[in-house]
Formats: structure tokens, C-alpha cells, sequence
């Protein structure tokens, strides 16, 4: 990965599942993306992405805006350092993983 | 290290994540608007050269290229193609800038060419038919290039 961030491998249940993976690497490949934007991308509904991030916000994960663009109402959502930390070391310890099961095959 | 997850369930997941990456990087683009104008601009400055004095022209073409000097860096980085995201500066290759910088260099030199061979083949006003041409060129080159760009940026992630 080309993340800047440093962060010890480690295994985070919060980011693993599927959906939730998809969003944060969406949003750790970006200063900050649309709620629709997202959506879009993830083909998912605006209640199940909201439920998603309300998750990912509630572990400070992300953090969401609103401002008022030529009077609209947008909303950003944009990977605090928590959670591009969290990310990071999720995806090191997927990689562990991997690396470790390839140690395994090549003792065997 | 965790044993939560098996070998290949970790590379789905990774997978996943090279994807969603490979899905952001494909925003990496400069507004249309930018394209537009430049050539609207490109046009304005071969009908000054072509009808108004020499000093219209010359204050026309210094007030471009401040306006443009003050606009591009923001825009030309690639990172902010539409206003539903903004990709991070990691995803983006620097290079971007002076790959823009480099084509509207080389669409100057274009025009010149272009009015120059107009001109000697006695055409009413090369300098606005070259500014017509290459603006034309603009508009198309510069959304191809950055699809170039993009294209380059998926493939670097993929690689």
C-alpha cells in the first residue's frame, strides 16, 4: 500500500466486513468524498450507507460534514487519523496473513 | 497476526481494497471548465491579435496568463476532476501539472505553426483561424490526456 500513515498490524473487527472495508478504502484513497459519491460507487441505499457510517463515526472513524454549496446541502465524509491508522493496519495485518500462510506452505 | 481469517479470505479483502483504490483513482481528472475556457481564451487572444493594435493584444495575452497563473494550480493537479471528491495527493502523480503545462506549451507553438503556414499561404487571418484550430484541440487533447493520466494512475495500482 502507499499509505503514508504507519500503523502496527493489527486485525480491526469494526473495518473487516465487506461493506465496511469498500467505504473506508473508498474514503482512505481520498481527502474527502461525497455521501453520494460513495453510495454510488458501493451501489448501495442512503439508509444502509447511513447506518455504515453512523457505525464508522460513532468509532471515530469518520468524520462527516455538511456544508451548504450554492444552496445545497452536501455531505462529506472524509477518514479521520484514527481511522486511516485503523485502515492501515488493517490492511498490514490482512497482509500478514498472507504472508504468513505463504512461510507456512513453503515449510511444509 | 490474527487467525480470524484464512489465507483467501484475506485476499479477497485486499482485493477489495486494491478495487475501491483502483475505483478513486479513475476520478483523477481536471474540470471540463478548465478546457473551455482555455480555449475560449486561446480564441479571444487570436481575435485580438487579429483586429485589435498590437498593445490590446499584448495587454490581452499578459491578463490570460496572470487569470491562468491564479486559477491552474488548483485545478490542474488532477486531484479534484469533480466536486464529489477530492483524491488524495498519494493516489496522483506530480507529474500531472507539468504534463498540462507541457501540452498548452506545445498547443502554443502549435498555433504559431499554424498561423505561420496560413499566413504564407496568404489565409485572411491566420492567427484567428490557428487560434480556432488549436482551441478545437484543447477541448479534445486535454479531457484525452488526462484520460491517458488516469489510465497510467489504474495501471501503476494495479501493478
Amino acid at each position: 500500500m502507499a499509505e503514508r500513515v504507519m500503523a502496527e498490524a493489527v486485525f480491526d473487527d469494526l473495518i473487516h466486513p465487506s461493506t465496511r472495508l469498500s467505504i473506508v478504502a473508498l474514503l482512505a484513497s481520498a481527502d474527502w468524498a461525497d455521501f453520494a459519491f460513495v453510495r454510488d460507487r458501493l451501489g448501495l441505499s442512503d439508509s444502509a450507507l447511513s447506518k455504515q457510517f453512523a457505525t464508522l463515526e460513532d468509532a471515530g472513524y469518520v468524520h462527516i460534514e455538511r456544508p451548504v454549496t450554492q444552496h445545497r446541502r452536501r455531505v462529506r465524509v472524509r477518514l479521520t487519523d484514527t481511522g486511516r491508522r485503523a485502515f492501515v493496519g488493517h490492511v498490514a495485518a490482512l497482509q500478514e496473513v498472507i504472508s504468513t500462510a505463504k512461510l507456512g506452505a513453503r515449510s511444509d | 497476526m490474527n487467525g480470524q481469517v484464512s489465507e483467501s479470505e484475506a485476499r479477497l479483502a485486499l482485493d477489495a481494497v486494491e478495487a475501491r483504490r483502483q475505483q478513486v483513482a479513475a476520478e483523477i481528472d481536471v474540470p471540463g471548465w478548465y478546457w473551455w475556457s482555455v480555449a475560449a481564451g486561446w480564441v479571444v487572444l487570436g481575435a485580438l491579435a487579429t483586429f485589435a493594435p498590437v498593445w490590446a493584444s499584448a495587454v490581452g495575452t499578459v491578463g490570460f496568463g496572470a487569470l491562468h497563473a491564479a486559477v491552474a494550480p488548483r485545478v490542474i493537479s488532477g486531484r479534484r476532476g469533480s466536486s464529489r471528491l477530492s483524491v488524495r495527493r498519494d493516489l496522483v502523480s506530480r507529474r500531472v501539472p507539468f504534463l498540462v503545462l507541457g501540452f498548452l506549451v506545445a498547443m502554443v507553438a502549435l498555433t504559431t505553426a499554424i498561423a505561420l503556414v496560413l499566413d504564407a499561404d496568404a489565409a485572411r487571418h491566420p492567427a484567428l483561424l490557428a487560434s480556432g484550430i488549436v482551441a478545437a484541440l484543447v477541448v479534445t487533447g486535454g479531457p484525452l490526456l488526462m484520460s491517458w493520466v488516469r489510465r497510467r494512475a489504474v495501471r501503476r495500482l494495479s501493478a
